[in-house]
């Protein structure tokens, strides 16, 4: 029974993170239908900026954290300028194959600036390092504060689609591009913000998850993956299908490790995007009634 | 024969094949194995030129069916002592068995779906390599013992060397017949309109199972070359760096273009050896060239080719296909009682 509790502790901490980089995937699919490969790699850049903000440059926790969502806010503007506007009307398939292309350059530049294979930058923790005890479960107090932020961050982003002009802007271009454009929406730079906030969300996950997985250039795939299959179980354009879909990941995760093996850990996500979309198109929180795929 | 077609697409391939092959006779170790590595990736770029340039689907698994050939040939002799001649093609047969698996979601998925299908079967391939340890060794690879050529008196490294240059010439020939037959033309209606495809009489199954059935063969067969050129197998060489790689080859080359395959892996080929010391500078080389040409040329450099070289015919390339305008766009003109934007994505 403890074991249990604290798998479903953990699974729950690790599935909040999952549910963060789900959610920036479900943004910039929804509006854009394009699932942004160089998500990863924007998670990568994010945290290693905050590395360089906090640990190099010796800033303070707050501002590098903001100093490095509005980079990786930035390099989504810049990728989508470069890369991305021109071929979105390729059709999609273009799209994912520059948006890999992205993803492999936003690497090699990581790499490049902050280290070879094998190095891991170790991002010092934010607060104490000592684990908090709850009845007779032990949490990383870390780990509590991804699970916090990351709920600060869903709640920020259900604000800003339902409250803020620029929300809606994006949402009415997500459900019908052609009709926002007659209502005289600038959907091209709708598209670039969608593809920005996309970046700063991956950002901001990157950052608040540094002092957990230490940075590496090949960080970001990993993570994505796990992400992709969260937003997949999810139904790939709900946001609240998005942190169910994290949350149920990282208690299946954990709860394989517990029981069956360790290394299972590791590929439930591929096992999840694989049956979901072949099973349950539509995913758990998805469009009924339309198969989308 | 006139001269036209000397200098068009069939002359620079025989330029090419006919320049591999007296290669041996002025290269070092280090040419001779470049000018292998080369035609590793002509079979592998016209393999994954037949599944995305010329069926459509937009598949991210070829790195991986490219190593399963490898370690299915490699692990034949390790486990079971077979011969390499025995080994490769079973290798190649049992990625062919795998790959063409993957034809059934294929008819399920489209675009998008597809693509993050195939990568998640990919990284799924990439753990059983980690984590078999008893069978694949795990992540530090294993030696593979060199090809044995019997009474033919040559050197293993030339002996695989002519090996690869038959088998490429054989590979690409396939290609060249029957991306012009009756199964290519299937497989370029099916890119261009599935529902028409249809309604022409192609069954979608067949025809993509045929796709992937193909192109894993050339991987696989590839693969079982590569392990015998390396003598080494190890998971990193099949990862989605490796992917990127064969993407790139086929982009530059231009899609739906047997020549044009050819033409992007020897090109990629030699940019990717001047960088082998570099790998931060080789990803942001092939990722920049993936935007590039996406970007500026996403027909490839055969468009060039098409229009500076008299000769140089075409037939199924991409780039005679009228491309639908903005698709992001009319994706919800099609359907604009729905809620939901990608419904015109429905297969």
């Amino acid at each position: 029974m403890l074991m249990f509790s604290y798998l479903m502790a953990t699974g729950i901490t690790t599935g909040a993170f999952y549910a963060l980089v789900a959610l920036g995937i479900v943004i910039v699919y929804k509006s854009t239908q394009v699932v942004n490969l160089a998500h990863g790699e924007l998670f990568m850049v994010g945290g290693m900026l905050a590395y360089t903000c906090y640990v190099m440059a010796g800033i303070p926790y707050l501002p590098s954290l903001i100093l490095a969502v509005a980079g990786a806010f930035l390099v989504g503007i810049l990728t989508e300028r470069i890369a991305y506007r021109s071929v979105l009307k390729h059709g999609l398939a273009s799209v994912l194959v520059a948006t890999i292309g992205v993803s492999f350059v936003l690497k090699g530049i990581g790499r490049y600036i902050w280290g070879g294979k094998g190095d891991y930058l170790a991002f010092p923790p934010i607060i104490s390092p000592e684990p908090l005890q709850f009845g007779n479960i032990m949490i990383m107090s870390q780990q509590l504060v991804v699970l916090l932020a990351g709920i600060v961050v869903m709640g920020a982003l259900a604000i800003f689609f339902r409250r803020t002009r620029a929300g809606k802007w994006m949402q009415a271009t997500a459900s019908n591009p052609k009709a926002a454009m007659l209502c005289g929406l600038r959907i091209d730079r709708i598209y670039m913000y969608t593809f920005a906030v996309g970046a700063a969300v991956a950002g901001a996950a990157g950052v608040l998850m540094a002092p957990l997985t230490h940075l590496y250039p090949d960080v970001g795939f990993v993570l994505f993956i796990k992400g992709m299959a969260a937003a997949v179980l999810g139904g790939l354009t709900s946001i609240p299908g998005a942190v169910l879909g994290g949350l149920l990941l990282g208690l299946a995760e954990q709860l394989s490790a517990g029981y069956l093996h360790s290394s299972i850990q590791d590929v439930v996500a591929f096992l999840v995007i694989m049956f979901a979309l072949i099973f349950l198109p539509t995913g758990l929180l998805g469009a009924r009634g339309l198969r989308k795929v | 024969m006139s001269l036209q077609a000397l200098v068009g697409n069939r002359g620079f391939l025989a330029l090419l094949l006919g320049a591999l092959l007296v290669l041996p006779a002025f290269a070092n170790q280090y040419t001779l194995f470049v000018g292998n590595l080369m035609l590793v990736y002509i079979i592998l770029a016209l393999g994954l030129n037949i599944l995305v340039g010329f069926a459509g689907q937009l598949a991210f698994a070829n790195a991986a069916i490219y190593g399963i050939g490898a370690y299915g040939t490699a692990l034949l002799q390790v486990h079971l002592g077979w011969s390499f001649w025995a080994a490769a093609p079973v290798g190649a047969v049992l990625a062919m068995v795998i790959g063409t698996s993957l034809a059934f979601p294929a008819l399920r998925l489209s675009g998008i779906f597809l693509a993050l299908a195939t990568l998640a079967f990919a990284q799924a391939t990439q753990w059983v390599l980690w984590h078999w340890q008893s069978v694949t060794f795990g992540a530090g690879g294993f030696r593979v013992p060199p090809p044995d050529f019997g009474w033919i008196p040559i050197k293993p490294d030339y002996g695989v060397y002519f090996a690869s240059w038959a088998v490429t010439l054989g590979l690409l020939l396939f290609a060249w017949r029957i991306m012009r037959s009756r199964i290519g033309r299937a497989f370029v209606a099916m890119r261009d309109a599935e529902l028409a495809a249809q309604a022409l009489g192609i069954d979608l199954l067949t025809y993509k199972a045929m796709a992937f059935a193909l192109s894993s063969f050339y991987a696989g067969m590839a693969g079982a070359l590569y392990s015998a050129l390396l003598g080494f197998v190890s998971p990193e060489g099949f990862d989605l760096f490796q992917m990127i790689i064969q993407k790139a080859m086929i982009v530059v080359g231009g899609l739906g273009s047997v020549v044009g395959s050819v033409l992007g892996a020897s090109l990629l080929v030699y940019v990717m050896e001047v960088l082998r010391e570099f790998k931060s500078t080789q990803e942001i080389v092939f990722g920049a060239l993936l935007i590039t040409f996406m970007v500026f040329q996403p027909n490839g450099l055969v468009v060039f080719m098409k229009r500076w070289l008299p000769g140089w015919e075409e037939p199924l390339h991409l780039a005679d296909r009228v491309e639908p305008a903005a698709p992001v766009l009319d994706a919800s003109l099609a359907d604009t009682t729905s809620v939901e934007p990608s419904a015109s994505e429905r297969t």
